[in-house]
């Protein structure tokens, strides 16, 4: 095996944003990345469904047409779906952003259509989180949860079941294991070989 | 069975049965032989554990702090849906629950969110400043997105979508809307004006309408003028009357549930019986003793229409209710939750009362002023296994074989900036009836300190050297260490008495263990061998739960000097000035390596 293969799997962008070559990313002008981003294969972004009615207080400028904004060192595992969420406002349907803030952990097969999702979460696999739910920081979510739309998740919580609850408190040692940045390196092109 | 990924648990020294000193309950056939020995089996070990995310560490006691042991302090209530904060003083007055919009689902406890009913739906009611003045109007009412239970199923509809707790409260299943105080009275003022022939009637109608904060209210006003009329005289005979009745015991019943307010020395003295309440407005509530509907209700809907436990937990008493006889035991009757308001709390040692975690008193902030968690002071321990036979590393084997021996590595990793020295001892057997060997080949050894990443990264090279000590040849490359891993032909092979490896600020040591075999027909003949005359007392009843778990007690000392002025961790600079301090840890974890298989 040579040592540098002539066509990794990520794509890596200029700020750190490794993006697979089998992630499907639709409308990619509405996506924004923060930089040092992982997106693994076969997940799907859906920067398509952006808003489409304007409010008119904005003055109607497109340029404000984000459809799914994340932050820095997230980690978005293969087979994820990020959507944005949808509703009727003013008589028509519309999308709305969603927004993810820094070392938010996504993992495999979830489905996210959250209004936002906050720093330092971690999402397990097959979850599916429901539309414009708010999930704010330090949040664990287990796997196979069904985050109910509309559902509020304060900070430190444990949340679990279907439709998800809050199962318990995240304990004051345990805030260090949400850092996605040695995950971030462990992923890429050429890496380092791994320690055994 | 899902393979068990090997853990750490560690004992807080709350639990300790030296400081418990309750020898009592230990059985003292168990006890005499190795009493010093935690056993991970034993009942009470389970409330001792914790993973070291829950453990704090108080900086005066040095000494570890759990959750079940340290005393906490609510800083902050706040509503988990609408985050707002909550002051203490409306907790006294409003209770413990959202009084604004916020609402659980009664049969799934997803969240509530108001609905028009009349036009399009506007679930967020985020409502643009240029909305037009009244674009929706007309009942609002709750629904669930997950279940789709809306409020309309027992009845209920709001007027305003805001402000909902106290609409609600006003509310009765139905929609009827409950009586205040105020409308009965002049309701039964106009009864009576009606004429004295109407007056049984409404009296009798007025009998059922009687929730339980009004007859709450009415009896006490009941039992305030009865007291107060009671008569004084009669002297005596104090002793002979604990019936309801009596004024005496009754005095005492109402201090207990208003206050003390009415507690009156003179009361003492009190005898006799009074009369009791008579109708609705002095609080009498004729019982409905009457089941036929409830019965038919369960006919027509079966189990499913009555309430779980958990659904019955989750509702709140409803003082608006109609009655106590006969609470609602259909989900037909359920109505909306209030969320339940949520707490920031800080802890303090229990010993030395020092706030050992704070968090910051607002909702929004996720930082806290004081956070002194174990993981800071005691070194890590993590385990995994070592030498799979025949597959690669990545996928461990489900269950570990019996009589097979397999060997761990256990990966301590020092979170202080001070060299430790780290003593681990287990018990040769592991406790319990199916005692598997266990050897740590390297129980003495010393971890460097948590330098600065910058000075690791600078001695790079230093370091491959120093990554092996069991190896004499040149440092390698990671892969072809790992082929010789697996070859198990080379140098690379776990010594007693050697470090498997190490790193910045951490150590691997191998743990060798021999699991036991889980046939029970073995257990007499193991007890046998070694002929201590107790082969009658073997217990050879099935396998119990968690059994085959091999979960390795161990104990752990760790050592390390405090410089004079120097941290001792960098958040907390110690007070200490002493030249060179002594500093000592000592604590039992529990390893669980796997389950053991039943071949």
């Amino acid at each position: 095996m040579s040592r540098r293969p002539p066509r990794g799997e990520y794509i890596e962008t200029d700020t750190g944003n490794k993006v697979a070559r089998k992630a499907t990313l639709v409308g990619t002008q509405n996506i924004m990345l923060g930089g040092k981003t992982v997106i693994q294969q076969e997940v799907m972004i859906r920067g398509d469904l952006a808003r489409s009615v304007q409010s008119s207080s904005s003055g109607g400028t497109p340029a404000s047409n984000t459809a799914v904004a994340i932050g820095r060192y997230c980690f978005l595992s293969r087979g994820c779906c990020l959507r944005p969420p949808g509703r009727l406002y003013k008589g028509s349907f519309t999308y709305m952003p969603l927004r993810i803030n820094d070392h938010v952990f996504v993992g495999p097969g979830s489905v996210i259509q959250a209004a936002s999702i906050g720093s330092h979460v971690h999402i397990g696999a097959k979850v599916v989180i429901g539309e414009f739910a708010i999930i704010k920081d330090y949040v664990r979510i287990l796997d196979g949860s069904v985050v109910p739309a509309n559902m509020v998740i304060p900070s430190f919580s444990i949340v679990a079941g279907q439709p998800a609850r809050v199962i318990g408190e995240v304990p004051e040692g345990g805030h260090e294991t949400f850092e996605l940045r040695d995950l971030y390196k462990t992923v890429g092109n050429n890496l380092p070989p791994a320690p055994s | 069975m899902a393979p068990l990924t090997p853990y750490t648990f560690i004992q807080c020294p709350c639990s300790d049965p030296s400081t418990l000193a309750r020898s009592g309950d230990v059985a003292p056939s168990d006890a005499d032989d190795d009493d010093r020995t935690f056993d991970p089996r034993a009942p009470r070990a389970n409330f001792s554990l914790y993973p070291l995310e829950y453990l704090l560490y108080c900086e005066d006691c040095h000494q570890i702090r759990c959750p079940r042991c340290v005393a906490e302090e609510i800083v902050t209530y706040y509503c988990p849906n609408c985050l707002f904060e909550v002051p203490s003083s409306n907790l006294k007055s409003e209770g413990n629950r959202c009084t604004r919009s916020c609402f659980q689902c009664p049969i799934c406890i997803g969240p509530l969110s108001v609905t028009s009913l009349e036009s399009q739906p506007d679930p967020n009611l985020l409502a643009a400043p240029d909305h037009t003045a009244a674009p929706q109007a007309g009942p609002y009412i709750l629904t669930c997105s997950y279940c789709n239970w809306s409020s309309t199923e027992v009845g209920i509809r709001f007027d305003k979508p805001n402000s909902i707790h106290a609409q609600l409260a006003k509310l009765r299943n139905g929609g009827e809307v409950r009586l205040t105080a105020k409308e009965r009275r002049e309701r039964r003022k106009e009864a009576l004006q009606s004429g004295p022939v109407g007056a049984p009637a409404a009296s009798e109608g007025d009998n059922g309408d009687l929730d339980i904060e009004t007859q709450f209210a009415n009896l006490k006003t009941f039992y305030q003028t009865q007291l107060a009329d009671s008569n004084p005289g009669g002297n005596g005979l104090s002793l002979g009357d604990p019936g309801f009745a009596s004024p005496n015991s009754l005095s005492r019943i109402m201090s207990i549930y208003t206050g003390g307010s009415l507690h009156d020395k003179k009361a003492k003295s009190r005898v006799g019986t009074m009369r009791e309440a008579l109708d609705s407005d002095e609080g009498l509530q004729i019982a409905d003793l009457d089941e036929t509907d409830a019965i038919k209700m369960l006919h027509e809907e079966g189990c499913d229409g009555t309430l779980s436990t958990e659904q019955l937990r989750n509702q709140p008493p409803h003082l608006g209710g109609a009655h106590l006889h006969g609470r609602s035991r259909f989900t037909s009757e359920l109505r909306p939750i209030p969320y339940l308001l949520r707490t920031k709390r800080s802890k303090r040692c229990p010993i030395c009362r020092h706030i050992i975690s704070k968090p910051e008193p607002k909702m929004q902030s996720t930082r806290f002023r004081i956070r002194l968690v174990a993981g800071s002071y005691i070194p890590s321990i993590t385990v995994r296994p070592l030498n799979v036979p025949g597959g690669t590393p990545a996928a461990p084997p489900e269950t570990l074989r019996p009589l097979q021996p397999a060997q761990f590595l256990l990966t301590f990793k020092n979170p202080i900036f001070e060299t430790v020295r780290v003593t681990l001892a287990t018990p040769a057997t592991t406790p319990g009836r199916f005692a598997s060997k266990v050897t740590v080949l390297c129980p003495q050894f010393q971890i460097d300190a948590n330098t600065d990443v910058w000075d690791e990264a600078l001695k790079d090279n230093d370091r491959d050297r120093r990554r092996r000590k069991g190896d004499d040849g040149p440092s390698q490359s990671s892969s072809s260490a790992s082929a010789q891993l697996q070859g198990q032909g080379g140098t690379h092979q776990a010594e007693a008495g050697k470090i498997w490896e190490r790193g910045r600020n951490w150590v691997s040591i191998v743990v060798e263990v021999v699991p036991a075999s889980l046939r029970l027909d073995l257990l007499p003949l193991i007890a046998k061998l070694a002929g201590d005359g107790a082969e009658e007392k073997v217990n050879v009843s099935p396998l119990k739960e968690d059994e085959d778990l091999l979960e390795i007690p161990m104990f752990v000392r760790i050592e390390w000097e405090v410089e004079g002025g120097g941290d001792e961790v960098g958040a907390a600079p110690s007070r200490d000035r002493e030249a060179k301090e002594k500093k000592e840890l000592a604590y039992w974890c529990v390893l669980g390596l796997g389950r053991v298989g039943q071949a």
